[in-house]
């Protein structure tokens, strides 16, 4: 069977579904005039001219207004700049999180990996504006809205992760670590590991034998020893979840190798499927498989912008297929016997998901509730939850905001390492500069709801440009330096209702001319990758 | 500590502050046990002077910093208020005798006459300096004194009243000048954080989260103070804002003698801030010194664990960086000994058992961790000899300080 992940990736030959049937063709589709515009090999995700406003009773704040940007395969691009100035609503528009009402996405383009995730949005609403109050009256179209919702679930948590600010709101309280992260893997990851479960073989010859050598080296006692033999009983029966699941168990009963036995004889019986749970896996996994292919269609219904409704329809009609065997799984204590396996499957990858983020006693964590964690765990756990699909752009909003420094140098530590095993683009968005400093590559400034300065890190530290960014880089306290008088712009961030016209800079800008409070100063080009949006420079003309 | 040697005058001098939140629980809610949020906590403030307290959350910063105003009264402790120095020397060699246990109250137990001498002595200088032992009256008048400005600007302001009234409350409330006098004097608060004084007549929401926290400090101002917490007063600003802020505390300070105590778990800002930092470790002070020492030659692990996990705004700066493993244990159930031993990157196997002694390990830099086990002068160690003496000689020095 194919792998579970199947999205078609942007440049490198999306292959695009005859509009009947939604199976994948091996040709390459030649690219339609809009993916023409789209990013070139090394851009994952391509932000243009992004206009998000939210409708209030106050009247229009136009939270963000013209943002442009890019984002490079495996690589970090941070978004900084104060409170208000529409980082986080950038994150959520992207993949259309936006709380609506009363926030709206008016225009622009998300291209990520050629999908145009703005997909549908010049439906979705009317817009009356109510004569001299400069209030408009909006109409939406919720099933347009629900339509996009579905379409973006091909793109959400799989190809495009976020991690949230406040992982104690992020996570749900009623269920357990373990539940909620395998109901993420489940959903993306879910075909590859139900076709891993059935293809175990706990009576394979060599699993005695890696059984035996287990026992050995749990007597032993030394860590890496008992791991490395854990895994090889685990590959052994060709189950890895058996490895992780053995490993336990043995450091659990170092001293008392008889109970060991017992043990791994246990977890080798729930192995053996019998023919009624695997004909109920072959049911979740077909379940699971029609799912994809709906969401193959959506995709490339926004890659290419044709819809392929009949091939939509059928897949749907067969996702609400219900047959009397598929109503016996329905029934709650018929379903928890079958699933049994599959749930014991998911809470042991589980466990190596956790181990992933350096949490040291996963068993206990993954049993625990959320609010039995702190804060810098629960972020682990969060980062390992919006990791476990193997994103290809993970969105960090404030990932170390609600953390101590301690712990925030344990997160950064593990997100750089994860940049570079995994290869994950990073739209890192933060207020702290020194954050920016010391794990992105890319920065982009944001003041007010537009991007004022953007270009490689060294670049912008080193030689900032726009005055926002100089009175930025002035305001922060350094530790590796004496203190002095800090630097501070004068002034706070503007109401967004009633923007200042011009550069949204000028009422506090040092340097303001008369030019900048008529015209918006178009993106210029200084320097290699550097581009600031400022009259004080003139160089060549960047467009949107 | 200026230069000159003479010392200013002392506004509050802490020893042995503890508090100890009782967890309740089992059969009609008796108390299981205690978070000892604060465990035996000591410094001098002096006038005109910034402390830093830092430490990472939970570990009993601003339950300090309330104790020092008695909104939360301590378990045991005292802070003497404006001590003269003849006192503050006798407090100093009392203490010294103490059994660090105690705590300064009778609830010790006194070893022979003698250390029962030295507690009753203890007890008198307390009625008469400290702040523990006022009654509701005296402390009523020193509230005047000791002020507070705190975190949240935006849940600080009473949403309901006029900036006016806001500012004008705590001289009513005090009695202070006639109504004109009140008017004028708000109009001058508005002037001294920099707001204008048409503001009054508005109300907090009207606001940014800057200008709210300097509201805050000026309602803190208000009834000219000696001495203001600064609970984190910049964590909920932007920086470009914070610098604003920073900047007017730093002025207030100098035109009016004010002593701060500058809480904060953010040591860029607190090196920008403080002449003095004292830095906290779950409930307890783990070093002590001046800022320019503390931060170019850091002596606890915790300390440089603490320092090298900032990151600093400067992409080419490559750094050696200490990353702690694992969380704060909980304050219910501090490790026995060193209360850092379970993360230092340094223990040693005695670090597990003994509770390091505060030394001064160099000129007006303390330092509790059993890798500086001799002070410059022994005398200054408050452990009695005989508990600190034998684990601790053949405590190897293996760390040095960087």
């Amino acid at each position: 069977m194919p792998a579970a992940v199947a999205i078609p990736s942007g440049a490198n030959a999306a292959p695009l579904p005859d509009s009947r049937t939604p199976r994948l063709s091996a040709e390459p589709v030649a690219p339609l005039a809009s993916v023409d515009a789209a990013p070139d090999d090394s851009t994952i995700l391509k932000v243009r001219e992004l206009r998000t406003y939210f409708y209030t009773y106050d009247g229009v704040v136009k939270a963000l207004d013209g943002v442009t940007f890019r984002v490079h395969r495996g690589q970090t691009t941070g978004l900084v700049g104060e409170t208000g100035c529409g980082k986080s609503v950038t994150a959520f528009s992207i993949t259309r999180l936006i709380g609506d009402p009363p926030g709206r996405i008016m225009s622009g383009e998300v291209l990520f990996q050629g999908a145009d995730l703005l997909w549908g949005l010049g439906d979705e609403a009317k817009y009356f504006p109510i004569a001299d109050s400069g209030r408009v009256k909006v109409k939406r179209k919720f099933r347009r809205i629900k339509a996009a919702n579905e379409r973006m679930s091909a793109v959400r948590g799989r190809s495009i992760s976020t991690i949230f600010q406040e992982p104690t709101q992020a996570m749900n309280p009623v269920f357990s670590i373990a539940d909620q992260l395998s109901e993420v893997l489940l959903l993306h990851r879910g075909m590859a590991i139900i076709d891993e479960l059935m293809a175990a073989t706990p009576d394979s010859p060599g699993v005695g034998k890696a059984g035996a050598e287990l026992i050995d080296a749990a007597r032993s006692g030394v860590r890496e020893e008992i791991k490395a033999a854990a895994k090889k009983f685990g590959a052994a029966a060709r189950a890895p979840s058996l490895g992780t699941q053995a490993f336990y168990i043995a450091r659990a009963t170092t001293s008392r190798p008889e109970e060991l036995r017992r043990e791994l004889g246990k977890s080798l019986t729930r192995l053996r499927l019998n023919s009624t749970i695997r004909r109920y896996l072959h049911y979740q996994r077909r379940q699971l498989e029609i799912q994809e292919k709906l969401n193959e269609v959506y995709f490339s219904e926004m890659t290419d912008r044709a819809p392929h409704t009949v091939a939509r329809l059928g897949l749907r009609r067969r996702a609400g297929q219900l047959g009397l065997t598929h109503l016996y799984y329905r029934i709650p204590f018929f379903r928890a016997r079958l699933s049994n396996p599959l749930k014991r499957e998911l809470f042991w990858r589980v466990v190596s998901l956790l181990e992933g983020v350096s949490i040291a006693n996963p068993v206990q964590i993954a049993r625990g509730y959320p609010h039995e964690l702190s804060g810098g765990m629960l972020q682990r756990v969060m980062i390992a939850m919006s990791l476990s699909s193997e994103p290809d752009l993970l969105i960090a909003d404030e990932p170390t905001t609600a953390l101590d420094v301690t712990i925030q140098a344990q997160i950064l530590e593990l997100m750089r390492d994860l940049k570079s095993r995994v290869g994950t683009a990073i739209l890192l968005i933060t207020h702290d500069l020194a954050v920016i400093a010391e794990v992105a590559d890319d920065v982009c400034v944001m003041y007010a709801g537009r991007i004022i300065e953007q270009g490689p890190v060294r670049e912008i530290f080193r030689r900032p440009l726009h005055p926002y960014s100089q009175g930025l880089l002035a305001s922060i306290p350094r530790l590796d330096q004496p203190s002095k008088e800090l630097a501070s712009i004068p002034g706070s961030v503007p109401n967004l209702i009633n923007p200042p016209t011009g550069c949204r800079f000028h009422p506090r800008c040092p340097y303001a001319m008369p030019i900048c409070k008529q015209e918006i100063p178009p993106m210029t080009s200084e320097g290699p990758g550097h581009l600031v949006a400022c009259y004080l420079y003139q160089g060549p003309v960047v467009p949107p | 500590m200026n230069a000159e040697g003479t010392e200013p005058p002392v506004v509050l001098s802490v020893r042995n502050l503890r508090k100890y939140f009782p967890i309740r629980g089992g059969f009609f809610g008796t108390r299981v046990g205690d978070v000892r949020a604060v465990d035996g906590v000591s410094f001098d403030i002096f006038e005109g002077e910034t402390i830093g307290l830092v430490g990472e959350s939970g570990c009993g910063k601003t339950t300090v910093g309330r104790m020092l105003l008695r909104l939360i009264e301590p378990t045991s402790g005292h802070a003497y208020y404006r001590p003269t120095p003849e006192v503050q020397d006798r407090l100093d060699v009392l203490y010294r005798q103490l059994p660090a246990t105690t705590g300064g109250d009778n609830n010790g137990k006194a070893k022979g006459p003698a250390a029962e001498q030295t507690i009753q002595e203890l007890d008198q200088l307390a009625t008469k300096y400290s702040l523990y032992r006022k009654s509701p009256r005296a402390m009523r008048k020193l509230r005047g004194k000791l002020q507070i400005v705190f975190q949240d600007p935006f849940s600080s302001l009473s949403p309901r009243m006029l900036i006016k009234d806001i500012l004008s409350e705590p001289l009513e409330v005090h009695h202070a000048g006639t109504r004109a006098q009140r008017a004028a004097r708000v109009t001058q608060l508005l002037k001294d954080v920099g707001l204008n004084p048409e503001h009054e007549w508005r109300f907090p929401h009207e606001f940014s989260g800057g200008q709210r926290q300097r509201i805050g400090i000026a309602r803190a101002l208000a009834l000219r103070p000696e001495f203001i917490v600064l609970d984190e007063p910049t964590s909920a600003l932007d920086v470009s804002v914070q610098a604003q802020v920073l900047n007017i505390l730093k002025r207030l300070q100098a035109d009016q003698r004010l002593a701060y105590l500058f809480i904060s778990h953010h040591l860029s800002v607190v090196r920008a801030m403080s002449h003095r930092v004292v830095v906290m470790y779950l409930g307890v002070v783990v070093e002590t010194a001046l800022t320019d020492a503390l931060f170019t030659q850091p002596l606890h692990p915790y300390t440089q664990a603490l320092l090298s996990a900032i990151p600093i705004p400067d992409p080419e700066l490559k750094r050696e960086r200490v990353v702690l493993q694992g969380d704060v244990p909980s304050p219910a159930a501090p490790p026995s000994g060193c209360r850092f031993h379970t993360r230092c990157p340094a223990v040693m196997p005695v670090c597990s058992q003994v509770d390091p002694p505060m030394l001064e390990v160099r000129s007006r830099h303390w330092v509790a961790c059993h890798l500086y086990p001799q002070g410059i002068h022994d005398t200054t160690s408050r452990e009695p000899a005989s508990d600190a003496a034998d684990p601790l000689a053949d405590a190897p020095m293996t760390a040095t300080a960087t």
